[in-house]
């Protein structure tokens, strides 16, 4: 079964416990809210996948909370916990876009049946994002750039590191460039001449998950007409690299560990052994001490991945690459769309210097192309930058990075009426690092 | 005398010896702990919810975890009343996740029992529950699995179908959790 982070929404003690203490049996991650309001306050902070609503709150009521929810984040599968009196109201809701009503107190398999039915239609619209973003993916390849005085040392770390045959572990914030640090590394490595075959661990449905890495036996299930080779094997004599491996069910940890201590793995639904030898290169842009500490990772499995550390700098701390990577994505982009944009203007780069770049060298991408799509003259003006509104230019006192970085944030959830999927797409960035700086900078709604 | 990593079994009122061995038999088998049986109370009648004429399986747990006696690492009581918790209509048990106390019911378990092997069959329901529901006292959730006994079950044709063994991934984190409570494994 996959598990979600679920929000149960009601005012009597009681259920929330009852409720609670039953969905995390199934391994969901529960949090509780006692009202609307305080539902909401939660909702603008954390990623939820079900909430589970008391249609009767004091208070806000719960279909108005329920219209505020789809507001937020369209995304979010809603289901109302009615009591009999109230089946007219749930179905009022389900007309607002909540997915289902329960009448309390619910059968246990009716809970069983309706959680795994919301699981699996997420499970299909995840493989559809998965699939689109396979394909970006193939379009968007750039080599690593840098003349700082960071980069320089992750280039001389890289080329120390590239010879052995330690796993590496790459740590860094999303759009660092982990990717094209791990593919710098097998290039330079006695696997060089091998494949390199990435698994980004955070967009592989876990359904899709094990079948992918471990590949299946013909009939292993209603699906596998053929045999398949999986990612391990087609690695073999090269690198494999788990991109996002914090991302990773305690399921696959588990089996991840086996194939790094034993060297062999086994096909879903094989008997036969087989045997694979590759580098182990992984990424994560997670705290996994952290997550080790609240049980989510295993430890084991941390130490067999971290034998040796790389750490990315985010953008920010390297500010003095900006003019290369700009002017490299300028060229790119103008020739991708034959635009007559000849440079960046002077004045753009000083904004662009100002920035905090909260989703790093891929936030910059997005921003300049852009800017090269909008932009009107034969040089780029702060104007054309996404980011870098006119009104929020002007600013009655100086203003930190973090300041700029937090109002520029502020704006975007505000212009997409808080909606997480748009906003996040904006800053380049995904979910759930902007769900991170909205809890760290506390923006409310 | 207790030793130092008992699971103490609990009968409340009157359960079928023949079944409390069984169940016993079974939970050694599968923790590898020893089990003492302690009738640690007399009855339910506390939890009893008149409106729902039904005994509220949380309620028992919390007094379970209380008068649980210092040898023991886990409990688990047995009892033959229906057992709910407020937001569903009933339960086959319940355990406290990661804590000290369990409880399983059997009041369901004789629902469509086989005319072949009847006792049998009911004794194994029981035994499957019990090791499902202590298995949870030592933080294994539900298991994708249907084979394995973290399986959740809706209805009893699954309890059948389950067999009374952990996949290697529960038996993995079992093994964990052993290590974690200093249990020799
Ligand atoms: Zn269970
Ligand atoms: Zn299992």
């Amino acid at each position: 079964m996959d598990t979600a982070t679920v929000l149960i929404v009601d005012d009597e003690m009681i259920m929330r416990e009852s409720l609670g203490a039953w969905l995390e049996r199934d391994g969901h991650e529960i949090h509780t809210a006692e009202s609307g309001e305080d539902a909401l306050k939660l909702i603008e902070t954390h990623p939820f996948d079900i909430v589970f609503l008391d249609i009767k709150l004091e208070g806000m009521s719960g279909l108005s909370a329920l219209r505020h929810i789809k507001e937020i984040d369209p995304d979010i599968e809603v289901v109302m916990i009615t009591a009999y009196a109230s089946v007219p109201s749930a179905i009022e809701a389900m007309k607002n876009g909540a997915y289902d009503y329960l009448l309390k107190p619910f059968e246990p398999d009716e809970l069983s049946i309706l959680i795994e039915k919301i699981l699996e239609h997420r499970a299909q619209f995840q493989e559809n994002l998965f699939l689109r973003h396979q394909y970006q993916e193939q379009n968007r390849f750039e080599s690593l750039i840098g003349q700082s005085e960071s980069m320089q040392e992750v280039f001389r770390l890289i080329r120390d590191v590239a010879p052995m045959n330690s796993t590496v572990l790459i740590t860094g914030e999303t759009g660092t460039g982990k990717g094209l640090a791990a593919k710098a590394i097998h290039t330079h490595s006695r696997w060089g001449d091998g494949p390199f075959v990435a698994v980004n661990c955070g967009a592989i449905p876990e359904h899709l998950m094990e079948s992918d890495l471990f590949g299946h036996e013909k009939g292993a299930f209603t699906d596998a007409r053929d045999t398949k080779r999986g990612r391990l094997e087609l690695a073999h004599g090269g690198t494999l690299f788990l991109d996002e491996i914090g991302e990773i069910s305690m399921r696959m940890q588990i089996d991840l560990l086996r194939v790094l201590e034993d060297g062999v793995f086994y096909r879903v639904g094989g008997t036969r052994s087989i045997e694979a030898q590759f580098r182990v290169i992984a990424a994560t842009n997670r705290d996994l001490q952290a997550a080790i500490r609240e049980g989510k990772f295993r430890e084991d499995l941390f130490y067999r991945l971290n034998v040796i550390t790389l750490r990315m700098p985010p953008l920010k701390e390297r500010k003095d690459d900006i003019p290369l990577l700009a002017e490299h994505f300028r060229s790119r982009f103008v020739q991708e769309t034959n635009k007559p944009i000849d440079r960046i203007s002077r004045e753009a780069l000083d904004e662009m210097m100002l920035y905090d770049w909260p989703g790093n060298v891929r936030e910059l991408e997005n921003a300049i192309e852009r800017a090269v799509v909008v932009g009107k003259e034969r040089f780029l003006k702060p104007e054309d930058l996404p980011i870098f509104q006119a009104e929020c230019r002007v600013a009655p006192e100086p203003l930190s990075l973090k300041e700029i970085e937090m109002n520029h944030i502020v704006q975007i959830l505000a212009e997409n009426d808080w909606n997480i999927a748009k906003s996040s797409k904006i800053l380049g960035i995904d979910r759930s690092t902007l769900y991170n700086k909205i809890q760290r900078y506390q923006i409310r709604k | 005398m207790a030793g130092r990593f008992d699971i103490v079994i609990s009968p409340i009122g009157h359960m079928e010896p023949d079944l409390v061995e069984t169940v016993c038999q079974e939970v050694r088998q599968m923790f590898h702990l020893d089990t003492v049986v302690v009738p640690l109370m007399a009855d339910v009648e506390y939890a009893f919810d008149r409106e729902r004429n039904q005994y509220h399986s949380t309620r028992i747990l919390a007094q379970l975890a209380e008068l649980a006696p210092a040898c023991a690492v886990k409990v688990l009581a047995l009892t033959r009343v229906d057992l709910f918790i407020p937001i569903l209509t009933f339960v086959y048990g319940e355990a406290q996740l990661g804590g000290t106390a369990s409880i399983v019911s059997t009041s369901r378990l004789k629902d469509n029992l086989p005319t072949l092997r009847l006792r049998e069959c009911f004794f194994e329901r029981t035994a499957k529950e019990a090791v499902h529901e202590l298995a949870h006292t030592f933080n294994l959730r539900h298991c994708k699995d249907e084979t394995c006994i973290m399986h959740y079950c809706r209805n009893i044709r699954d309890v059948d179908r389950k067999q009374n063994l952990l996949c290697r991934y529960c038996r993995t984190l079992l093994e964990d959790e052993f290590r974690r409570l200093r249990i020799p494994i």
